[in-house]
């Protein structure tokens, strides 16, 4: 129910898989096109939609391709403020992602300890952006409002409490037998093949390479906090799906660590408010994009690069964008994990295709 | 600090590239500095003739180790004249990857230094468009060989735009519904959205003329 | 099975069953006793249906996460008797939470008609009501009533949990309204209940 809908026909010789073929577009809605229709602020609301369990780093990716088209610089505490946004909603996504592959592999309760943590996530980005999962938060050139009062204390509160639930996730997945008999040795994959393929972000770290779209090709304030990219140790045959598991974990762990320091590294202190419309939150931005103008913009998703290609020139005089291109991670992700998972017995389907991860809402567009 | 690749080891490596790229024929390549947020950011940007196209990508993954095929996108141009009426962009990124190394039977995960990348090992991004002429069926070489991610990108392709991919093997509908009608690629720009010139605030503010277009189906 | 030596063969008739099903039938109506029996038991039935509505557990687009926040420990819809059931022929309520596209309209049907009667249709969020966001799209229907009969539609996009909860209620009431076969006769008129409309 919560990785999406989608179709995988399997062949089968007894218990093993032997060939695999996924039929997607059971969600497609046509956003390429409904986009060219529409005002470079009102793509923003569609971009939220794209993958529904991480929208805050889809309208992120937007916003930031659009600036590149229009070529709009934007102030420091607003890009502050997105990092933070984007930080706890991949906590919040990884965690949606937790509470979905604990069931897959018959582990029931997690997912309802899991969805209380994101709960606690989710009433943060409440704050920042106004509604529990479509928040439409960043403006093309900054953000539209400040922290709110007092943001910052609960802030720190609830993801210091984070901190610490973690580790009962870690102690609930890593001492029980069954979910190890799972996941690990089931799924192997390996680093160039996934590249050779396209695959990225969490899935591409479990298997020992330290890639990552915020250090390669940087962009955002990411420079200015102490992080390290999260990196998995891999068995000799490749990164399996207990491999990916123990990534995403690391990288909640990050994330959280990088909200605290952002809280208080932000230029002027977290505890000042600027009203809307102030120029330190958000630049003025041309409307319309000459025609033959074009942006594009690599964002680390939750779950691997995402991209927007956008070509200005559109209708209403280059309000509208002539072309939106997205890229969605999954898309590229999910034949490849369908082929991982050649060889294994029926009974590991849902485990390997839990663990890379899928939301069919970006996949399908 | 958090450790990010050198903006001036991504410009010269860029422009490396681009140099290397604008000696062969039908291919122009320059660096574009595009913005990003704070930081600014250098990207290969090539424009190739298409029928250059499959000797440039093979030059691409062999000579400069362009290992990731990103994003396709194709672009219906009506009023582009007779030069541009198609555009296909490509995006790739060199990443530089490879499989950690093995020692004594343990696996070393790769931690680079990402401040110390040089040369041919810095992180990349190429664009590369490819302009093709007004035509009712416009046809580009596929790359599905030279990169397994061009595959359900070229597919995503033709199911969208209808710009067919020489080539590729087993080309189908990914999106749409199989059953789609032969030729129905509907980012082309001939094809309208419902309610295209519909103004609805103005002409019918309470949706009473509006009715759906799928009605009188079972219920 | 219909084997001609076996000696009780005449009592797995089919046509056994239906004779004494229509004699009981005749006798019961001739002496009231089914009225009787049919108020009292309709009354129970329509308590449990009410009181148990078994969604099915599909997710189909956003309005999925809410309602699966709707069934974690904050919301807690369980607690008012909504279980997920997995299987359609063991579900009361089809919950559609996600637009319909034209891949996915034959599904939707064939899991609305695997549903055993009596059931009900609630169209959660804007996606499923008129298409939402995406009207204007090639390939999403315009809204889910254009093919399967809807009871509760539940706007937002997505509803709160609180929301979903909600709608719930309001087909609860619908159920004690209109009685728990939909073609029971209802004499109130059967208009569809929009969350929020009091």
């Amino acid at each position: 129910m919560t990785h999406g809908l989608w179709t995988l026909k399997i062949k089968v010789d007894g218990e093993t898989v032997v060939d695999t073929e996924p039929d997607l577009g059971y969600i497609h809605r046509g956003v390429e096109k409904i986009c060219e229709a529409r005002d470079f602020t009102q793509i923003t609301t569609y971009c939220d939609r794209l993958c529904y369990a991480s929208a805050n780093t889809w309208s992120h990716s937007y916003i930031y391709a659009v600036e590149d088209l229009l070529e709009v610089e934007v102030p420091e505490r607003a890009e502050y403020i997105r990092l933070i946004a984007v930080e706890l909603q991949r906590i919040a996504s990884h965690l949606m992602w937790l509470g979905a592959y604990g069931p897959d592999i018959g582990n029931l309760s997690v997912m309802v300890w899991c969805l209380r943590e994101r709960e606690m996530m989710m009433d943060l980005l409440q704050e920042l952006g106004g509604s529990r999962m479509h928040y439409n938060f960043p403006r093309v050139g900054g953000v539209k409002r400040d922290l709110p009062h007092g943001f910052a204390q609960r802030a720190r509160a609830k993801v210091s409490l984070f901190l610490n639930r973690i580790q009962e996730y870690e102690a609930l997945f890593d001492e029980s037998t069954i979910f190890l008999i799972r996941t690990q040795g089931v799924g192997y994959s390996k680093a160039e093949e996934m590249v050779n393929h396209g695959v990225t972000g969490p899935n591409l770290r479990a298997g020992g390479v330290n890639y990552d779209v915020r250090t390669s090709h940087p962009y955002s304030v990411y420079s200015e906090l102490d992080w390290e990219v999260p990196v998995e140790r891999p068995s000799v045959k490749g990164a399996d799906c207990y491999d990916r598991y123990r990534i995403r974990v690391e990288e909640m762990r990050v994330s959280a660590m990088m909200v605290l320091e952002a809280l208080e590294k932000i230029p002027r202190g977290a505890d000042t408010y600027h009203e809307p419309g102030d120029p330190a939150l958000i630049a003025k931005a041309p409307s319309r994009a000459p025609e033959g103008a074009s942006g594009s913009h690599h964002f680390e998703d939750s779950r691997g690069e995402s991209m927007f290609y956008l070509a200005g020139g559109g209708e209403a005089r280059g309000k509208n964008p002539y072309r939106v291109s997205i890229r969605s991670p999954m898309f590229i992700t999910i034949p490849y994990a369908s082929k991982c998972m050649v060889g294994y017995k029926v009974a590991d389907i849902p485990a390997i295709m839990g663990s890379f991860d899928p939301c069919i809402g970006e996949t399908d567009r | 600090m958090g450790k990010i690749v050198s903006a001036s080891s991504q410009k010269a490596a860029a422009e490396s590239m681009a140099s290397a790229l604008s000696s062969m024929d039908g291919v122009s390549a320059e660096v574009s500095e595009r913005t990003s947020g704070t930081n600014p950011r250098n990207v290969v940007s090539v424009d190739c003739a298409s029928d250059n196209w499959r000797q440039l990508a093979e030059c691409l993954r062999v000579e400069h180790g362009v290992d990731y095929c990103s994003m396709i996108t194709g672009i219906h141009w009506p009023e582009g004249g007779a030069e541009k009426n198609w555009e296909v962009v490509y995006h790739f990124m060199r990443m530089g990857i490879s499989n950690p190394p093995v020692v004594d039977g343990m696996v070393q995960p790769i931690i680079t230094d990402p401040t110390t990348l040089e040369g041919t090992d810095v992180p990349l991004e190429i664009e590369v468009r490819i302009a093709l002429p007004e035509t009712t069926d416009p046809k580009v070489a596929s790359v599905q060989d030279i990169w397994v991610g061009a595959d359900w990108n070229e597919k995503e392709t033709w199911d969208l735009v209808g710009i067919d991919f020489e080539g590729h093997v087993g080309m189908r509908r990914v999106l749409q519904p199989h059953e789609t009608p032969v030729g129905f690629h509907p980012l082309q720009k001939q094809h309208k959205l419902r309610y295209h010139d519909f103004e609805e605030m103005y002409d019918d503010a309470q949706g009473f003329l509006r009715k759906p277009s799928d009605a009188g189906k079972i219920k | 099975m219909d084997g001609d030596g076996q000696n009780y063969s005449v009592f797995n008739s089919r046509m056994l069953v239906d004779t004494v099903g229509d004699i009981t039938d005749d006798a019961l109506k001739a002496s009231r006793i089914k009225d009787v029996i049919g108020v009292l038991v309709g009354r129970v039935f329509n308590w449990s249906q009410r009181k148990s509505l078994f969604p099915l557990h599909l997710g189909i687009k956003c309005c999925a996460l809410e309602m699966a926040a709707a069934g974690a420990s904050r919301f807690d819809a369980e607690r008012f008797g909504v279980f997920f059931r997995s299987s359609p022929r063991q579900c009361d309520v089809l919950l559609v939470n996600g637009p319909i596209s034209k891949k996915f309209a034959d599904p939707i049907v064939r899991l609305w008609e695997q549903m055993p009667e009596p059931k009900w249709c609630i169209a959660m969020g804007e996606c499923a009501i008129s298409g939402g966001p995406y009207f204007q799209s090639y390939n999403i229907l315009e809204g889910v009533d254009t093919v399967i009969p809807v009871d509760v539609y539940i706007p937002g996009c997505p509803p709160r949990p609180e929301a979903l909860i909600d709608g719930f209620d309001k087909l609860r009431q619908k159920i004690i309204r209109i009685g728990a076969a939909p073609d029971d006769g209802a004499p109130e008129s059967k208009n569809p209940i929009i969350v929020g409309d009091d």
